[in-house]
């Protein structure tokens, strides 16, 4: 016999300006499964799920809990009928402790003196039930992504939730905490809870995941049990039957094989010695030095916050180093500006891009500008046409570069900000 | 001895506008309004208070009236930027404007000129039985007017409210992350218009000390940049009460020395010595301010249904 969902969004539609988001999208949840929500960027997966827990409104459609029609109308409402959610970029208080992060807008046992025993024994309970070991008396900021992000798990299910809705949990998480993570879920699974797991992995939504939803542009393709499908189905679901997929630019646009970096050539990019100390006094990066070789894919390893971002961004030159020498093509240009090393064609794309990465209000015309604005196509353009605008140009860039993304948007002159990843 | 004993009185009775404003800016604050309207407030307070204390003769309800106006004026602002969404900054600037005007509008409508000021009488001292007997601290600590009491007892109050309760626990996390205390259940909106309100009276009542204390009645401008000190102190102390209660004894204890070397008859011009407050203000924010922990979203305006932040 068919299990009744415990979940259901009904043909729901939402628009952003002229932007369809979602277009008459379905969506079940069985109770006790882990379901993927799978699809590239911009596919409309985190909309739907932040309109299930009351983000944003819908223009069209129902949700039904348990076959009752319901209205959420913000996160309380979804959290009072225990669905609960991870955002992909969390919601935290970085100066409070693990601890106060949890119990914060909940009902506390000792609210005027805020000695939390009671609530320091639940979550500690929680954390050994679902193998998710974390310090509640750390400091948010101090915790690496990983630890964040187990905070945020304990955060919905210290409130009781009985849906749990994680958005691209794994994205910055090393491959055994990824490991870790899925065991818990399975835990959770076993407890009674049902989850829905939104990713564009799909190895990952292979894995782990009971039953597989493929969203792309905004549409519902396919909902499949995972023993029914091959591999091969969801990439021919998520990009679409038009696209040859053996010859996409996605998957496989140049021949070149490996070991054939020319380690005799002049290096691109050398450190020497490099040392930096933080403003804190703390030291972040030790004599490192390497060589980056003419076309060759320069991998850093190591677990979150030992420095790579560190590393990243004096090799930018966004904060110079204590010591050391940084060489770009053979030129010493440690002391320089960014804006010379970008003229030098260097090019850095943060790991943190929502923050540093771009102006979130500005078009992504401007912003695919910024930066090379001051070089001549568009410098040049701009003024030559007598004018202190650089759309022109700056459009002209954006649908060149942003042609095999495949954007449905109006995309060169909306908000970066209006694009998920 | 004694010289040392009136010093310390001195300073603790000159504290409480500066605690008083400090705590109310703070306030505010903490759930990310951040209020620049302090001077102009605290000049209505001044006025107000002392127009009201004059014509009821009660300084107690003139009290009261420059909480009103205070509170008055920090529901405009949580109006203007909480609801309207508009600039703190640019609605801060404007209600000091007011401020300033009315505080002079104010007198002359309702008393006119006159040629000898008139006079209110200042709060009297109240002397804390037994405490009051303890030698050196009970002079400078326990015979001191009723404002300076309740200003020691609000700031540990508002300590223990922020850092001991659930609902401060909330509060703070509002002008930290109003994304996160929103997506928890926590109503933003709310918290920002009483801590605005609240904030805005404890400035108003800053202001009304003034006449009520010092000068038993007002002068234009009489807050001589108090109120725009109170902002620095509010950096210096962290936003945070009990540092802003410490800081408070600095800044009184730098007017107070300024004052006394004006009486002694430095060998300065006094413009000099005025400006000591203020050149000490400088230098305390420019050996501070780095390390100054600030509510990572003050001064800025939550918006729920806009995408990302």
């Amino acid at each position: 016999m068919e299990k009744q969902p415990i979940l259901e969004l009904r043909n729901i539609r939402k628009t952003f300006d002229k932007l369809v988001a979602l277009d008459d999208v379905s969506f079940s949840l069985l109770p006790g499964e882990i379901h993927g929500l799978l699809g590239g960027n911009g596919a409309g997966k985190t909309t739907l799920m932040n309109i299930l827990y009351g983000l944003y409104r819908k223009d069209q459609g129902d949700i039904y809990l348990n076959g009752e029609k319901i209205e959420i109308h913000g996160p309380r409402d979804a959290l009072n009928r225990g669905i609960g959610m991870v955002h992909q970029h969390f919601l935290q208080i970085s100066n409070y402790t693990v601890l106060e992060n949890i119990v914060l807008g909940t009902g506390i046992t000792h609210r005027y003196t805020m000695k939390l025993e009671p609530e320091t024994r639940k979550v500690e309970e929680l954390c050994q039930r679902f193998g998710l070991p974390v310090d509640l008396n750390a400091v948010i900021s101090t915790l690496p992504i990983g630890t964040r992000q187990k905070v945020e798990i304990l955060k919905a299910l210290y409130r009781g939730v009985k849906i749990l809705i994680l958005d691209e949990p794994t994205t910055n998480l090393t491959p055994q905490e990824v490991d870790a993570l899925f065991e818990s879920l399975r835990v959770m699974v076993n407890d009674g809870l049902s989850i829905v797991f939104i990713t564009h992995k799909l190895r990952e939504v292979l894995s782990v995941c009971d039953r597989i939803t493929v969203l792309r542009e905004g549409r519902n393709i396919t909902t499949l049990d995972r023993k029914d499908a091959s591999e091969d189905v969801f990439v021919r679901a998520m990009v679409g039957e038009q696209m040859n997929i053996e010859k996409s630019v996605y998957f496989a646009r140049d021949t070149k094989t490996f070991g054939e970096v020319d380690t005799t050539a002049a290096p691109i990019l050398r450190l020497s010695q490099v040392n930096l100390i933080s403003k804190e006094g703390v030291p972040r990066l030790k004599d490192v030095s390497f060589d980056i070789f003419p076309g060759e894919i320069f991998g850093i390893a190591g677990v979150a916050g030992n420095g790579q971002r560190e590393l990243a961004e004096v090799a930018a030159g966004i904060v110079p180093p204590t010591s050391g020498k940084i060489e770009q093509n053979g030129k010493d240009v440690t002391g320089l500006p960014v804006a010379e090393r970008l003229r030098r064609g260097l090019s850095y794309i943060p790991e943190d891009r929502l923050h540093d990465g771009f102006l979130p209000k500005a078009s992504v015309a401007q912003n695919l500008i910024l930066g090379v604005h001051r070089q001549r196509p568009t410098a040049t353009a701009a003024s030559s046409t007598g004018k202190r605008s650089t759309r022109k140009p700056a459009s002209r860039l954006a649908s060149t570069t942003s042609k095999p993304a495949d954007r449905k948007n109006p995309a060169a002159i909306s908000p970066a900000a209006t694009f998920s990843g | 001895m004694e010289t040392l004993i009136t010093f310390l009185r001195l300073v603790l009775l000159s504290m409480v506008p500066f605690v008083l404003a400090s705590q109310g800016t703070m306030l505010g604050g903490r759930t990310g309004i951040f209020n620049v309207a302090q001077e102009g407030i605290m000049l209505l307070g001044a006025s107000l208070g002392f127009l009201v204390s004059y014509q009821v003769g009660n300084n107690f309800v003139g009290m009261l009236a420059a909480m009103a106006a205070g509170a008055v004026f920090g529901l405009l602002l949580a109006y203007f930027t909480t609801t309207l969404k508009m600039n703190q900054f640019f609605i801060g600037l404007s209600l000091f404007f007011i401020g300033v005007g009315l505080s002079t509008l104010l007198p002359k409508l309702i008393i006119g000129i006159t040629l000898s000021p008139p006079l209110i009488p200042t709060l009297p001292e109240v002397s804390i039985p037994l405490l009051s007997q303890i030698p050196l601290l009970g002079p400078i600590l326990f015979r001191q007017n009723g404002l300076v009491y309740f200003s020691i007892v609000l700031s540990l109050l508002l300590w223990y409210f922020l850092y001991r309760t659930q609902r401060g626990l909330e509060l703070r996390a509002v002008g930290e992350n109003p994304m996160t205390a929103d997506s928890l259940g926590i109503n933003v909106v709310r918290a920002r218009y009483w801590t605005a309100i609240l904030g805005g009276a404890l400035i108003g009542l800053a202001g009304a000390y003034l006449p009520m204390v010092y000068t038993g009645t007002f002068t234009e401008a009489m807050t001589r940049g108090r109120g725009w000190l109170a902002i620095a102190l509010t950096f210096f102390g962290g936003w945070s009460p009990l540092t802003i209660l410490t800081g408070s004894l600095f800044f009184a204890g730098v007017e107070v020395l300024a004052f006394r070397a004006q009486v002694i008859g430095l060998a300065l011009p006094y413009q000099y010595l005025l400006m000591v407050p203020y050149l000490a203000t400088i230098l305390i924010m420019i050996l501070t301010f780095r390390k100054a922990r600030v509510p990572a979203f003050l001064g800025q305006n939550y918006d729920r249904e806009k995408r990302n932040l």
